[in-house]
């Protein structure tokens, strides 16, 4: 490619218009030309866009555009594209992709300055680096977030029109309970119906051949609540969420995504390289956290607890776990957004939960700052 | 509650049965905790002792007494690499270090540069008129026993064009990237525009350009987006200077090209575009001249130029004597990380004695003998066509007459003589010789 380059000369003397306002370059908070401008950059970076689009939006549309399309093929082989097993399904991929597409950018956001040879330029303009490095948030935030709402979007809507009648029993621990009950009523229930309950897995409940009423009656009733929480998050499982569920999920997707771009953000400015970042947390994403998850280390349970996709798992809203009985052990449900762990860890306080996961956001992001503070640029 | 009931309670609330022993999750998190509670105070220890490090004054500089005789040092002279050393520059305070100066080979005045005055013989280097655009007071920056900026005392006047010149390696661009806060100084003291640096490096730097290595920018964006970029970190009118800038660099036509597709002397036209964007008083060019064909050297030595001719300063770092011999109106050496000599460079190529007569005669090994034996001259050369004689500094030119009477009564056939003034490269040279490597 030729280029040919203007004369220095022909530029003639256009003077630069003086100024004598010195900015406050100093202050600590990022301005809003500082965030848009980032923000531009990031978006301009093509292949990294196509990237998201790909492990974010594309998924969505393809499993959704494809059920409907069987769907409208084929009715009766394949459910309408709105079940809430779809929807649960798309969502916890969405969660898991986004999550890794987050931390790519994440990463890219936090070391391209540098290894572009930017972050020379910014420093040399007095700009404080904190300000510097708090601007990558919300710029790099302002493409995630907007993002999973648009798939999460699509998600809703799907399962609105184009979805099905609430079932109306609850299957649980291998019994077919009617929806729509109490506590009271569940327990009543249970108590009316040992000849089911005698093929259950009911946890607490002694169960066999020739069970009574009055054999299980004291564990029913000492076990009522943990049955009932498992009972509702089961119907939440099944059932098609309701709007404050749908509120709940999309939230608790926002918060995963933004958890990866953070790490990514924190971890790729603390390293300075951008593929050992996204490689260290798709690892931790698809292989660390699956593996401490489904293991129980009896003397590091509270260690593996620390692990930030664990305590997003205990968060995770009823409607995105499977139902009681058929697949991980789950917690006992109750907790922050009426969750219950899709995974093998039992259940753990909301506040630790929230301190997990709070620890890093802020503790990555802090890492992350320092790491800009103090990098010789 | 002491501290074993509490973790106790800690460990019950996240999942053990109260009473039971920590499980060592809980122990290791607390270890966790203590470890980054105390590394962080030592981060922060460290921090507050580099700190003072950098902004406690360094001991007042003085010259040996090699240096105030203004004879040529040896290599084992130069060693230790003190920054007490060598007769580098006027010294910040003291009426020691005016002595010491005095007589030295390169005059040290700054005298006749914009905002200047003679610093040689002054009790202390007085700030000119304007103050000093760039003033440093035993620089020190060291990469773990490498000492890149060794004890470094340099003044720039305002309103000059100002060249750190020094060979590959010497640490100019280090000295550039402490001045401007890319990387932290082990020690000294340095101020920018008269605004102390680190202290108030926000302050300082509002009203400076840098360019620093080659320049590079993000090359998915284009040219107007990467100031965009600088103008939003640069705050104030800087947006608004984004369109001269172009223009006063040549590259409107370009703006919206990506970076990647610019040669590198567009890039280097950026850099400069980038560095009006604050509408500096102090501009910083390290290497300006990389990349550019001929023709675009020319025009960036006219646009530093013109640049100083609207009273900024312009302090150029480059290794090309040639072009900062063009350009600059003063020269700090640099070697091995000191500077050992600065001032205007008439002066300094002046006052060095460089001056040299070619002489082409017969016999010029003997011509040479019989000039050395009178003791007239600075150094004789046998050349190809004769022999150059090197004259001692401040020679007047009776003595170019002179030689030629002793070389007639000796009966050497003399064909012709010729003064040829030195330019900043032999000088370099001659100094950098006198002082040989220390390596």
């Amino acid at each position: 490619m030729t280029t040919t380059e203007p004369s220095l000369s022909e530029a003639g003397s256009a003077p630069v218009p003086g100024h004598r306002r010195t900015p406050r370059t100093g202050a600590w908070l990022p301005t809003w030309d500082l965030i848009t401008t980032k923000n531009l950059e990031i978006r301009k970076r093509r292949g990294l866009m196509i990237t998201m689009l790909v492990l974010i939006v594309l998924p969505t549309i393809l499993f959704y555009g494809l059920r409907l399309l069987f769907h409208a093929i084929d009715p009766h082989t394949y459910a309408p594209a709105g079940n809430p097993g779809l929807f649960s399904q798309v969502t916890n991929m969405t969660a898991e992709f986004g999550f890794i597409a987050a931390a790519a950018l994440g990463a890219a956001v936090g070391t391209t300055d540098l290894s572009d040879g930017m972050f020379r330029h910014l420093v040399i303009t007095g700009r404080s680096r904190l300000a510097l490095y708090l601007a990558r948030i919300p710029a790099g935030l302002a493409i995630t977030v907007p993002l999973v709402a648009l798939v999460f979007t699509m998600g809703c809507l799907v399962t609105s029109y184009e979805g099905i009648p609430n079932p109306t029993s609850v299957s649980m621990y291998n019994l077919t309970i009617p929806a729509n009950l109490d506590q009271i009523e569940l327990q009543t229930w249970l108590l009316d119906n040992p000849q089911q309950i005698q093929n259950s897995f009911l946890p607490g409940v002694n169960t066999g051949p020739g069970t009574t009423t009055a054999q299980i009656r004291p564990a029913i009733d000492r076990n009522i609540a943990t049955l009932y929480a498992d009972y509702t998050a089961s119907e939440l499982s099944g059932s098609n969420p309701a709007d404050n569920e749908m509120v709940k999920i999309g939230l608790w997707l926002e918060l995963e995504i933004g958890i990866g771009f953070l790490v990514g953000l924190g971890f790729g400015s603390l390293t300075g390289q951008r593929t050992t970042t996204t490689i260290v947390l798709i690892a931790l994403e698809i292989i660390v956290t699956p593996l401490l998850a489904r293991t129980q280390l009896p003397y590091f349970i509270d260690g593996q607890r620390l692990v930030v996709g664990i305590a997003m798992d205990q968060l995770r809203p009823a409607a995105l776990a499977p139902p009681v009985g058929t697949g991980g052990p789950g917690g006992p449900g109750g907790l922050l957004f009426g969750g219950r762990g899709a995974l093998g860890i039992p259940a753990m306080p909301t506040w630790a939960m929230i301190s997990v996961i709070v620890g890093w956001i802020v503790g990555w992001s802090g890492i992350g700052a320092w790491r800009m503070i103090t990098r010789d640029a | 509650m002491n501290t074993s009931e509490l973790l106790s309670g800690l460990a019950a609330d996240v999942g053990h049965a109260p009473g039971q022993r920590l499980g060592p999750g809980v122990l290791i998190l607390a270890v966790l905790v203590l470890v980054a509670l105390g590394w962080g105070g030592m981060r922060i220890t460290q921090r507050v002792r580099d700190r003072r490090t950098v902004s406690k004054p360094e001991p007042p500089w003085s010259a040996p007494e090699t240096a105030a005789t203004g004879a040529p040092q040896s290599p084992s002279s130069r060693t230790p690499a003190s920054p007490q050393s060598l007769p580098s520059v006027p010294p910040a305070k003291g009426p020691s270090t005016s002595q010491s100066l005095a007589g030295l080979p390169g005059s040290q005045s700054l005298a006749g540069l914009p905002g200047s005055q003679s610093l040689a013989g002054l009790p202390s280097s007085q700030p000119p008129k304007g103050g000093w655009a760039v003033e440093t007071h035993g620089l020190t920056k060291r990469f773990g026993v490498t000492v890149a900026v060794d004890g470094v005392e340099l003044l720039v006047p305002r309103g000059s064009a100002f060249g750190y010149l020094g060979p590959n390696g010497a640490g100019k661009t280090t000295l550039i990237r402490t001045l401007l806060g890319l990387t932290k100084a082990d020690g000294g003291t340095m101020s920018l525009l008269g605004v102390q640096v680190p202290a108030e490096r926000s302050r300082a730097l509002a009203r400076v350009g840098a360019i620093v290595d080659e320049p590079r920018f993000h090359p998915h964006l284009t040219g107007q987006d990467n100031l965009r970029l600088l103008a939003a970190a640069r705050g104030g009118d800087a947006e608004q200077r984004i369109a001269p800038s172009l223009a006063r660099v040549g590259l409107t036509d370009r703006a919206g090209d990506k970076v990647a597709a610019y040669s590198m002397g567009m890039r280097q036209r950026l850099g400069v575009a980038a560095c009006l964007l604050g509408d500096p008083e102090l501009l910083i060019l390290d290497e300006p001249m990389n990349g550019l064909d001929p023709a675009g050297m020319h025009e960036m030595r006219a646009m530093i130029t013109s640049l100083v001719g609207e009273g900024r300063t312009v302090m150029l770092s480059s290794h090309l004597l040639d072009e900062v011999e063009r350009t600059c109106d003063a020269v700090a050496i640099v070697d091995h990380g000191r500077v050992i000599r600065q001032g205007p460079i008439d002066e300094l190529v002046r006052g060095a004695g460089a001056a040299v007569v070619q002489i082409d005669c017969a016999e010029p090994a003997r011509a040479a003998q019989l000039i050395d034996q009178a003791g007239i001259a600075a150094g004789t050369a046998l050349a190809e066509n004769g022999l150059t004689v090197t004259l001692p500094a401040g020679a007047s030119r009776e003595l170019i007459a002179d030689i030629n009477r002793r070389l007639v009564r000796a009966d050497i056939d003399v064909y012709g003589l010729h003064e040829a003034r030195a330019s900043l490269e032999d000088w370099f040279l001659s100094v950098t010789s006198r002082l040989g490597d220390p390596s």
